[in-house]
């Protein structure tokens, strides 16, 4: 995996319990479905807040996005 | 006196808290560079003139780098060292989040400065079993969570809390109780007490005083004659005596305020000079208002472009908090002073503040004008507040290259690390 930290456009639903789901985003003019989420975590390096998902594409491809709250902010951080 | 060994404090103290913070920013953003394992340094910027070394890595530190020395001296020293430039919005970021994780370990903290804070761990036996053991809990959640190091010291005295925290860096717990003074603090030179820099050291070295030990020993009358009240204080701290209490807020009462700027080029021109001078005094002046006080002193100093320094006040007829009055007085006070040489830095501080409900005017004072003046600050105040800083200038400043604010540190002010305990 190689380190992107980009931002990104995303579509996701935010549940009526807190949850965050992440549904689709674009990255370089390819729209990503997200398929599954392996791992979701919270980090709070350096006191920024960010929500962190490991996700697995066609089943073999892990990449890594992350929501940082204080900005509303999604990147691509690792693919 | 009792009651005071029978205190636990603890000192918390981030280690080189502006580059750390940095590089774990950084890292979060993707870099695969940890600033801190590489000679690196956070710096100012050499063009605007302020390119003096804030804070560096313990790499960098073991080539001779120190803090507050100007880059080109530090590059001599170690050509590929890396600089970074302050960002304070991240630096507040990271001291707030600090603050909230020891927050949970006691209520009683008082954030010392950005980086740093006492907290009183007295009477806490029942939440925590050993305070050392706290230390470390606190210690290794602000590393997990927040990804830098701290240094915690423990002691009986916010002194000795903080010599402790000092003793060994980085990511350290250190105890420094009164039992443990003649073994752990005597034997340090001088320079490391707390309140004694380089000019109190010069003068305890000609008094033979090369460590702390020294110091404690030493006939506390002798050391009052030379170093007056100041001699009893170090004496004190070298005994490790201090009965400061741990305050919520560090505020102290207010006895003057100021703000100064290091100008990006020399001025040689009274116009410019009165125009940064009015920049200055746009911040004072809100301060001052904002703090509800008005001042009766007016004081306006210049460093040259050889570094001298000189300084001039003048005590005026009646206290003020307005804009105009204190740029009036600051120009007449520059004018006299000056005497034509280049200037790299201009400072405005006013002092003998009082409250701004109730003072005297004077007898040839207009009042229609002063609540003109008045009632014009408070409105450029409302509108600053509610549309930032610079929402509303003045047309001086059109076309020239000068900031119409300046002075301060970042968008947000934080403690500034006070000499008092």
């Amino acid at each position: 995996m190689k380190v992107l930290n980009e931002p990104i456009d995303m579509v996701a639903i935010f549940e009526k319990t807190g949850k965050i789901k992440p549904f689709k985003f674009k990255y370089d003019d390819i729209t990503v479905s997200i398929q599954q989420v392996q791992k979701i975590y919270e980090e709070k390096l350096a006191g920024n807040r960010r929500i962190c998902f490991v996700c697995l594409h066609n089943g073999a491809h892990l990449y890594e996005i992350k929501y940082e709250v204080d900005t509303c902010t999604w990147y691509l951080f690792k693919k | 006196m009792n009651n005071n060994n029978h205190r636990i404090i603890m000192h918390i103290d981030a280690n080189s808290a502006y580059l750390s913070w940095q590089a774990i920013s950084n890292l979060q953003c993707g870099s695969n560079v940890d600033l801190r394992t590489i000679p690196a340094a956070v710096a100012g910027n050499p063009k605007k003139r302020n390119g003096i070394i804030l804070a560096k890595s313990i790499p960098a530190k073991q080539q001779g780098i120190c803090t507050g020395e100007p880059i080109f001296q530090a590059r001599l020293k170690c050509p590929e060292l890396i600089l970074v430039p302050p960002n304070f919005p991240v630096y507040m970021r990271c001291s707030h989040a600090m603050f909230k994780i020891i927050k949970e370990f006691s209520p009683l903290v008082e954030r010392y400065s950005i980086d740093e804070c006492f907290i009183d761990f007295t009477n806490m036996s029942t939440r925590f079993e050993d305070p050392v053991k706290a230390a470390y809990s606190l210690k290794e959640r602000i590393k997990q969570e927040l990804g830098f190091t701290v240094n915690v010291g423990i002691s009986t005295n916010k002194l000795l809390a903080k010599m402790a925290g000092d003793l060994k860096k980085p990511d350290r717990v250190h105890t420094l109780f009164p039992s443990e003074i003649p073994q752990k603090m005597h034997p340090l030179p001088v320079d490391k007490l707390f309140m004694v820099g380089r000019k109190t050291t010069a003068k305890l070295t000609r008094l033979g005083i090369k460590t702390i030990g020294d110091l404690a020993t030493y006939d506390v009358k002798s050391l009052q004659y030379k170093l007056k009240y100041f001699g009893l204080l170090i004496h004190e701290y070298a005994n490790g005596i201090d009965h400061s209490p741990v305050r919520p807020s560090n505020r102290f009462e207010m006895k003057g305020l100021g703000n100064s700027t290091t100008i990006p080029f020399d001025i040689t021109d009274n116009k410019t000079a009165h125009i940064v001078l009015l920049s200055l005094i746009e911040t004072v002046g809100m301060r001052l208002r904002q703090a509800g006080m008005c001042s009766q002193v007016i004081e306006v100093s210049i460093r040259y472009s050889d570094f001298t320094h000189y300084s001039h006040q003048n005590k005026i007829d009646h206290p003020t908090h307005c804009t105009h009055t204190l740029y009036e007085e600051a120009k007449n006070l520059f004018n006299q002073a000056w005497k034509g040489d280049p200037i790299r830095h201009l400072g405005v501080r006013v002092a003998d503040l009082c409250s701004e409900q109730y003072f005297q005017l004077s007898l040839f004072d207009d009042i229609t004008q002063l609540n003109k003046l008045d009632q014009i600050d408070q409105t450029v105040d409302d509108i600053r507040k509610k549309f930032g800083s610079y929402a509303i200038t003045r047309a001086s400043y059109l076309h020239t290259r000068l900031k119409p604010l300046s002075g301060g540190i970042g968008e947000e002010g934080y403690p500034v690390m006070s000499s008092q305990l």
